[in-house]
């Protein structure tokens, strides 16, 4: 990931051959490695950091407003894109065998206790230990953080691979 | 800020330490990897050994089991034929419009070889596209007066790539029980629900369909996200049929079902134009959502094309696995199908000729004893079966063989209709398949008949006894 930024920069600097060299992979469905690839662990911690610091800029917000603001926006972004949309953006060979499975199904085949799950598990964890912090247990803001966090948390359980409540977002 | 989590209220600091414990238990739990391998202890593999019982690398057959003797052509395939180092005219070859002999076919041939070389040494994304294979593509769309069309290097890949390329898994396909091998591989391929209705029964496929509308209406959800398609031949190579396309076209704006024709023995030969299935019946080649034909037949290349929408065919340029991963199709042979092409637009007096002979023959072979001539009697590819069956399919077999020996010792190539008994979905009855071009004359047509009239009582008297 960090590779292809530096790639990126160097055919700048020294335009004269673009070539796609270690780009090949035999992987049948990306989505389930991509949560695995170099960097982009530091990449989404970067993320989070920069739409906080985004958010602090904002005058109107005092500090528990913006923490609450972060972690009610980074769990909604969380839920949409690893278990609301389902499927993958591209082909892929296998005939379409993840159309119905979100991207959190999708990772690493279904086995579960990874480290990358583990570590989009806890992410969400530490940062609403922080945002209640910074809110000084403010109960409204206690409601809204861990509703938020709950909706993140839940689907994330093993006992929930697969599962669509009420049939809510099955096909 | 620190004090104010000494004034925490207490169910607050109840679940972080609830989450805390989530957070410990994560982590010193045992991380699961995905399985590169799978290591096996020794004990585990040589139990897996002791099991294992080999299965013969090649299956025993009986000595006069038919495949692999061949029946070997020496020289050029046109007209006539030499078997077996025996001179016959050639009722065996998909040569309806005679274009495999044809002088300007080849000589274009020889100046494309001369010009390109012999092969393209690559798939078309990867510098194997050619002017030549651009030039086909346009004149086919232009000849079938479809928006784009794309070319395949392999006939039996065309169809078996473009199903595979639209229809995934969860959608559903309806196809006749009489679809050849080539559409039934794609249909393996697409991983899709498969729904086969009975051959040219349209009754059949509505009351698929309106099984498929109730399931629909109970779970409308699903319903939105599954593909519908229906996979035909204009003229079935199994069975010498036209399908009924008016009536699939009512049906497939009735039930909202997208159609897959497969033209491979019909271009060339049905319609004034020769522009297949669709110019036969008068029916708006908009309708249809994709057209599938090789080139093998007719247009005496090798190949197959696919033409519609260019909203429909773009897609497989990037998704039709022959077309992708395939070497593209030699250029000699693009523009041996470019001459054809022209030929079939100058002369469309040939058409109406191939029909008039199918007819003729057709009629000449009514009313064999023991052989029924089974096809529509405009179809140059039909099939002669056996009236009674004997009941077992090698005794069957070996008798239409002695007829086609019978015919070839007489100067008449004829060929059995082959297929992979063990891997076809609906085995069709041995057939010999007498295959009508336009290179045969009247009095050839005429001396195939009584031959194979002659041939039948010869080998059923001989069988009586």
């Amino acid at each position: 990931y960090i590779c292809i930024f530096f790639k990126c920069t160097l055919n700048y600097l020294f335009p004269q051959v673009k070539m796609n060299v270690g780009v090949a992979h035999s992987e049948v469905n990306p989505n389930t490695r991509v949560m695995n690839s170099r960097g982009i662990w530091l990449t989404y911690a970067l993320g989070v950091g920069m739409l906080h610091i985004v958010l602090l800029s904002i005058p109107f917000f005092s500090v528990p407003v913006v923490w609450t603001l972060t972690n009610v926006i980074h769990n909604l972004g969380m839920y949409v894109f690893l278990h609301a949309v389902k499927g993958t953006p591209f082909e892929t060979p296998d005939q379409g065998k993840a159309r119905l499975l979100t991207h959190w199904e999708q990772l690493d085949y279904g086995v579960q206790f990874t480290s990358s799950r583990k570590f989009f598990t806890i992410s969400p964890i530490i940062l609403y230990f922080l945002a209640s912090f910074y809110t000084k247990y403010d109960p409204a803001h206690f409601i809204i953080n861990t509703a938020s966090l709950l909706s993140v948390l839940i689907p994330k359980l093993p006992q929930l691979h697969g599962v669509r409540i009420f049939g809510i977002n099955k096909y | 800020m620190v004090q104010a989590f000494y004034e925490a209220p207490a169910y607050h600091l109840i679940l972080e330490g609830f989450l805390i414990l989530w957070i410990v238990r994560l982590l010193f739990s045992k991380t699961y990897k995905l399985q590169e391998r799978s290591d096996l202890t020794e004990k585990e593999k040589e139990e897996l050994i002791e099991d294992w019982q080999p299965e013969p690398l090649v299956p025993l057959v009986s000595k006069d089991h038919s495949a692999p003797k061949y029946d070997i052509v020496s020289g050029p395939t046109s007209h006539k034929i030499i078997l077996n180092g025996k001179e016959c005219i050639n009722f065996a070859s998909f040569n309806f419009l005679g274009l495999l002999d044809n002088e300007r076919v080849k000589n274009k041939a020889l100046t494309s070889l001369r010009k390109y070389g012999v092969g393209t040494c690559g798939p078309r994304g990867f510098y194997g596209t050619f002017d030549v294979h651009l030039e086909l593509e346009e004149r086919l769309a232009k000849f079938m007066r479809t928006e784009e069309a794309i070319i395949y290097s392999y006939g039996f890949a065309t169809i078996a790539s473009a199903i595979p390329a639209y229809s995934k898994r969860g959608d559903i396909v309806f196809v006749d029980e009489a679809a050849c091998f080539s559409i039934q591989k794609g249909l393996q391929a697409s991983r899709s629900n498969i729904k086969y209705f009975k051959h040219n029964d349209m009754d059949d496929l509505e009351r698929l369909l309106k099984e498929l509308e109730t399931e629909d209406q109970e779970n409308p959800r699903k319903a939105r996200v599954t593909r519908r398609f229906i996979v035909v031949e204009g003229l079935y190579i199994n069975s010498g049929d036209i399908c009924p396309l008016p009536e699939l076209v009512q049906l497939k704006y009735k039930y909202k079902v997208r159609i897959l024709l497969e033209e491979s023995l019909s271009f060339g030969v049905l319609g004034e134009h020769g522009r297949g299935v669709t110019e036969h019946f008068g029916v708006n080649i908009d309708d249809i959502d994709l057209i599938s034909a090789n080139m093998e037949n007719s247009l005496a290349s090798i190949g197959g094309f696919c033409c519609g929408r260019s909203f429909v065919i773009d897609h497989q340029r990037l998704s039709g696995q022959g077309y992708c991963f395939s070497a593209s199709l030699p250029p000699m042979l693009a523009a041996a199908a470019i001459e054809a092409l022209n030929i079939m637009e100058e002369d469309i007096d040939i058409f109406r000729l191939l029909q008039d002979k199918c007819k003729h023959i057709h009629n000449a072979l009514q009313g064999i004893c023991g052989l029924k001539v089974v096809g529509e009697s405009i179809s140059p590819a039909f099939h002669l079966q056996l009236e009674k069956s004997t009941g077992s399919r090698e005794l069957d077999i070996r008798l239409l063989r002695g007829i086609i020996d019978y015919c070839v010792n007489r100067q008449i190539a004829l060929t059995q209709a082959h297929y992979l008994d063990k891997e076809e979905r609906f085995l069709p009855p041995p057939s010999i398949r007498v295959v009508v071009t336009i290179e045969q004359t009247e009095e050839e047509l005429e001396k195939a008949a009584s031959l194979i009239k002659e041939a039948a009582q010869h080998i059923f008297q001989q069988s009586i006894f």
